[in-house]
């Protein structure tokens, strides 16, 4: 309990940082937001004008007091490019990103379960070095590379599956669902490596813990003892894992959605810190690291929660 | 302070010998090796010059086409000469990130380890939470653009991202082994902080760094074809993989080749790497629990 | 037991359905459902004719905005907005008779004092469209369909300005009352009415069913969706797929197979625009013209066309590209000449060691033809490093002058001025070379003023040959437009400003 609250009081100095850090990256960029926006083919009066309008001409410091006033008013502002609120910007490219984000996770999850379960079931046998190399290729395959081979297999070569074009879910299921499931697998392959090893590796623990032992002696078949207790003990490290690798996508699909020219989250703030748009770059920035921050509590509070032995494989990271 | 030397040594010997028998560490050691190996002779082996070897009459030729070994590029430049020139970048991608994280990281993890208190808990630490709170791309490429661009500042940007990770495990490492009896017996004795840090603690973490160094190596190399890939790192001209990989997405349809052997050449030293670190831990970890 | 097999079937079933559902999707196109698909390379930053900068911004204007007056496809100015014109003859009094049938989408009544609001927000400090504005001196509605614009000076470009932005007439409720929103509710009199966007993704626009064209001018379709593609591959991809029927955009180096294609046919258009590099004359290094006209010596325009742009561009020397009449033979380029180039270097002292670096962005496109550069700097003895930017920055240091060399380009405008007055004359805001020549200055300022096509054409040839002697930017090439449409898409006419009219197109299988 005392570990919570520390946690959440601590994660206020975190968040002050990440502000801080943010806004003086972009202000440091060279360029400014206005010559960015308005191109090459602008005057420059009308570049010193939306400048002045856009506040740049003030001081630092109160361009910084500013947005965090706003920000203590529920207001992340308005997109430097065109006014839409930032919060009606992100709201409308999330979606694309969850849904990635879930269907790799799925993808992931479809990968790394059986292959960890089974590795672990057979340890030091063909199948698990297999299984082992197939997880470090996840790992040393560049995901976006991968993703450029599967469009040059599937929709360059074989034409079965357009190489982009994203249809959301609500307008076109089957379409959706034909732009997607390349990038999801591109992205949830490399993310079932690092869940395969803590899978196989919180079985393996658990598997040789006393209870397990103890079980099998008793003379349970060994699939039971595994489905029962050796699974259900073994998921948690991995379901503190999976939260941290979701934590980690939010911010990390950038090049997948560019690859795949998805209108995701991630894609906003690389466009945006392109185009100079500061204040969408801001808002999504505290997000990210808002979520990051609540993820991350959570997963450490369940560890200390859950089962204190686990502590001891926290720094296989 | 004898014993403790020689103790060291022999656990040396016998981490290394336990690497040497594991299959796929060595597999890593080998790839590591020919990266090395390439980058430093890269003018010798490469038949073709990497940037000005332009042919117009010879752009994106298939593979085995004359001379052209793994085909040629937009401009006509043999594949195979660029990647082998390229593997500088990697071997370049690989370490200044990484020694620009370790350099500044485990001085401060192990600052943070040993002396704890206020500077720790809510300077240090916050500090790193912070920057890993921040989506790594997006940092890494605010930063590169804010150093002013180019291969080199990429990669100190690439090392800032890394500095936190570093931090950490210094710092957790560092942690654990703070209170052991001999350390604790330096301290009475009158040691500095100093060379209790660099005499005793560094020694004793040195493995579990290293294992972290390679892996760390091995993301630095995807992260700068990452940056390479969304425009930001080396300049066009320079045959970086990452590049490439990038250049080669727009001849996807017209010659897929392109795109084909950057892809290999990258995954097959990340994975040397990742095989090395892991086989490195290995070899560690069962020194730790048998 | 029973319960299962019927679920299975059920489910089946159901799948079945699903995807002879989308089958079906695709087969109806024999049917034209009166939707247009256009893709576009970049989202629209702004939809306010008044404050946008972007090409993009202007490919959805031509479906939302009518103009004063309009280009046909030989360039030549036509009405639109204003039926006719008269201009007094010491060029400082434009009088221009409007249409008195058109209304806005919002029902308000199009009339003068509607233009005149526009012009006069257009002369606004913020106004992206100040600088094209900024020779009136006055304008007045002299009754409803009448508009008398005064100039401070008389300026010949003034009626090509009002073919573009300046010229798009807003609805002046509209503007009061959205303000600065009026990019997201853009209200214009033309044959489209604006309905929904989606950031990022696409913009929807309908039939405006009040509109004042008729006949022949009358829009065809019920529906344009411009679909924000950003990459040419993938809108190829879609071009083929028929999710998209018009592609703004296409991978150059795939060129040879469009031209075989049986699902789309591909329009190669030339633009009015000019591509290449500044010099930094304030650098020593470029100090001396001889430096300078060995580097442009020693480029070989036709091979980066051939080669970086897969042909689809028109090598050329000058800012005028052939669609403009200010152009001459005198923009064919030469072969390279290295010898001559090395002489010259030699000459000015610099033939050994010269180094400079060029910044370009991150256009793949400039990243091949910055390579060939530098093999070709490298032939001559020089030695060019490659800096490469993003476009925010690029644009940056170009300002700051903090540059040797710098790749920019401009897409170019119908009336000559517009492609070299703002990029060359001393002091103007995209002159970053800091080019300062009275001579040349002097051309420019007689050129603007006159009206006289002739002698325009024959100072502008003047100010080719001096620019090709002083070398402050060197151009390369005239680039292309590269659309693609799918082969039942009719009624597309090209325009010499590049920009797509979707009020004629429509689909039609004969």
């Amino acid at each position: 309990m005392r570990n919570l609250v520390f946690r959440l009081v601590s994660a206020i100095p975190v968040l002050i940082l990440v502000s801080v850090m943010v806004f003086s990256l972009l202000h440091l960029l060279p360029g400014d937001p206005a010559t960015a926006i308005l191109g090459n083919e602008a005057s420059p009066e009308a570049i010193a004008a939306l400048n002045e309008k856009l506040g740049m001409n003030k001081p630092i410091i109160v361009q910084y007091g500013d947005w965090v006033y706003n920000l203590f008013h529920g207001n992340l502002g308005n997109s430097m490019v065109d006014n839409t609120p930032v919060t009606k910007l992100i709201a409308q490219r999330l979606p694309a990103t969850l849904e990635l984000t879930v269907g790799a996770f799925v993808v992931a999850i479809i990968i790394a379960l059986p292959s960890g379960i089974l590795s672990a079931a057979r340890p030091g046998t063909w199948i698990d070095h297999v299984c082992t190399f197939i997880s470090m290729l996840g790992m040393s395959i560049p995901h976006f590379w991968l993703g450029m081979m599967m469009i040059l297999f599937f929709a360059v070569k074989l034409g079965l599956l357009p190489a982009s074009g994203y249809v959301s879910l609500t307008q076109d299921p089957v379409a959706n669902m034909e732009a997607m499931i390349m990038p999801m697998i591109a992205t949830g392959f490399r993310q079932s490596a690092v869940l395969m090893r803590m899978v196989r590796s919180s079985m393996l623990d658990v598997m040789n813990a006393d209870y397990i032992r103890t079980a099998v002696a008793k003379g349970l078949s060994e699939r039971a003892v595994l489905v029962g207790q050796a699974l259900r003990n073994a998921m948690i490290p991995v379901v503190t894992t999976s939260g941290l690798l979701i934590a980690s996508l939010l911010g990390g699909l950038v090049i997948t959605e560019t690859i795949f020219s998805i209108p995701g989250f991630g894609k906003l703030m690389i466009d945006s810190v392109f185009r100079r748009d500061f204040t969408t770059v801001q808002g999504s920035i505290l997000i990210v690291a808002v979520f990051v921050i609540i993820v991350n509590i959570i997963v450490d509070v369940l560890y200390t929660f859950i089962d204190p032995r686990i502590k001891l494989d926290k720094e296989d990271k | 302070m004898e014993n403790n030397r020689t103790r060291r040594q022999s656990v040396m010997r016998m981490i290394c010998a336990r690497f040497i028998r594991d299959r796929q560490a060595m597999v890593g050691a080998v790839l590591v090796c020919i990266l090395v190996l390439t980058a430093l002779s890269a003018s010798v082996i490469a038949p073709f010059d990497p940037i000005f070897g332009q042919n117009y009459d010879m752009v994106l030729q298939n593979p085995g086409t004359g001379s052209y070994m793994l085909g040629t590029d937009e401009l006509g430049r043999d594949t195979f000469s660029r990647l082998v020139y390229g593997s500088r970048f990697t071997l370049a991608a690989a370490v200044i990130p990484v020694a620009f994280a370790m350099i500044i990281g485990i001085p401060i993890g192990v600052y943070a380890g040993y002396k704890g208190g206020f500077m720790d808990q809510w300077v240090i630490m916050r500090v790193v939470d912070a920057f890993q709170a921040f989506p790594s791309l997006i940092l890494a490429l605010a930063l590169a653009a804010v150093l002013g661009g180019g291969f080199t500042n990429a990669m100190i940007a690439i090392g800032i991202g890394f500095l936190p990770n570093f931090i950490r495990i210094t710092r957790s490492q560092v942690m654990s082994v703070r209170n052991l009896d001999y350390i604790q017996a330096s301290k009475s004795v009158g040691c500095s902080d100093l060379s209790i840090a660099v005499f005793h603690i560094l020694p004793n973490i040195l493995p579990i760094l290293l294992v972290q160094m390679t892996l760390s190596m091995a993301s630095a190399v995807i992260a700068e074809a990452g940056l390479s890939y969304m425009g930001i790192g080396a300049s066009p001209e320079q045959p970086s993989w990452g590049s490439m990989l990038r250049i080669s997405q727009g001849y996807l349809s017209v010659q897929p080749w392109m795109a084909v052997w950057p892809g290999i050449s990258i995954s097959a030293i990340v994975l040397g790497f990742n095989l090395f670190g892991d086989g490195l831990r290995r070899a560690i970890d069962s020194k730790v629990r048998h | 037991m029973i319960r299962k097999t019927q679920f299975i079937i059920f489910f089946m079933v159901l799948l079945c359905l699903l995807v002879s559902g989308c089958g079906s999707q695709k087969t109806s196109q024999n049917e034209w459902d009166g939707t247009l698909k256009i893709s576009l390379r970049a989202d629209p930053p702004r939809l306010d004719p008044c404050y946008s900068a972007a090409v993009v911004d202007r490919f959805v204007f031509q479906g939302l905005f009518d103009k004063l007056v309009d280009l046909d496809s030989t360039g030549k100015i036509v009405p639109m907005l204003a039926e006719s014109w008269d201009i007094s003859s010491d060029g400082l009094v434009y009088t221009l008779h409007l249409r008195h049938d058109v209304k806005f989408h919002d029902g308000t009544d199009f009339n003068a004092d509607a233009v005149v609001f526009n012009i006069n927000e257009g002369r606004k400090k913020e106004s992206n469209r100040k600088s094209e504005l900024t020779f009136v001196n006055d304008v007045k509605a002299l009754n409803d369909d009448t508009v008398q614009i005064t100039l401070k000076k008389p300026f010949s470009p003034f009626m090509s300005v009002l073919t573009d932005r300046a010229g798009m007439i807003r609805s002046p409720e509209a503007v009061k009352k959205y303000g600065v929103d009026f990019a997201r509710h853009p209200v214009g009199t033309g044959p489209f009415v604006f309905v929904d966007r989606l950031k990022g993704d696409s913009i929807t626009l309908e039939k405006n069913p009040n509109y004042w064209g008729k006949g022949d001018k009358a829009p065809k379709a019920q529906r344009i969706i411009y679909k924000i593609i950003e990459d040419p591959n993938i809108a190829l991809v879609n071009l083929k797929s028929g999710q998209i029927d018009f592609a703004d955009y296409l991978p150059f180096n795939q060129i040879e197979s469009y031209k075989t294609d049986p699902v789309f046919t591909v329009s190669d258009e030339p633009t009015l625009g000019f591509s290449g590099f500044y010099l930094n004359i304030k650098k020593d290094t470029f100090a001396d013209t001889r430096v300078r006209k060995a580097i442009e010596l020693l480029i070989d325009r036709d091979a980066i066309v051939k080669v970086a742009l897969s042909g689809v561009a028109t090598p050329g020397r000058t800012a005028y590209a052939p669609m403009s009449f200010a152009w001459t033979d005198f923009d064919k380029p030469h072969k390279p000449d290295i010898a001559q180039a090395r002489q010259l270097l030699q000459e000015a002292g610099k033939d050994q060691g010269l180094s400079f670096s060029i910044c370009t962005d991150t256009n793949p496109i400039n990243g091949t033809l910055v390579q060939m550069l530098q093999k070709m700097m490298r032939d001559g003895g020089i030695d060019m490093q490659i800096e490469k930017y993003d476009f925010g920055t690029l644009l940056a240091k170009g300002k700051k002058g903090s540059f040797d060399a710098l790749m920019v380009s401009w897409s170019g405008r119908i009336d000559p001025d517009q492609n070299i007055y703002t990029w060359l004359y001393s002091d103007s805001s995209n002159n970053y070379c800091k080019y300062n020549n009275p001579e040349f200055d002097q051309i420019l300022d007689e050129a603007r003023v006159s009206l006289d096509m002739d002698k325009r054409k024959a100072l502008y040839s003047q100010a080719s040959e001096i620019l090709d002697r002083d070398i402050p930017y060197v151009f390369l090439y005239h680039a292309h437009n590269l659309y693609g449409m799918r082969r039942d898409v009719k009624g597309y006419v090209p325009s010499p400003d590049g920009m797509v009219k979707p009020v004629s197109m429509y689909k039609s299988t004969d």
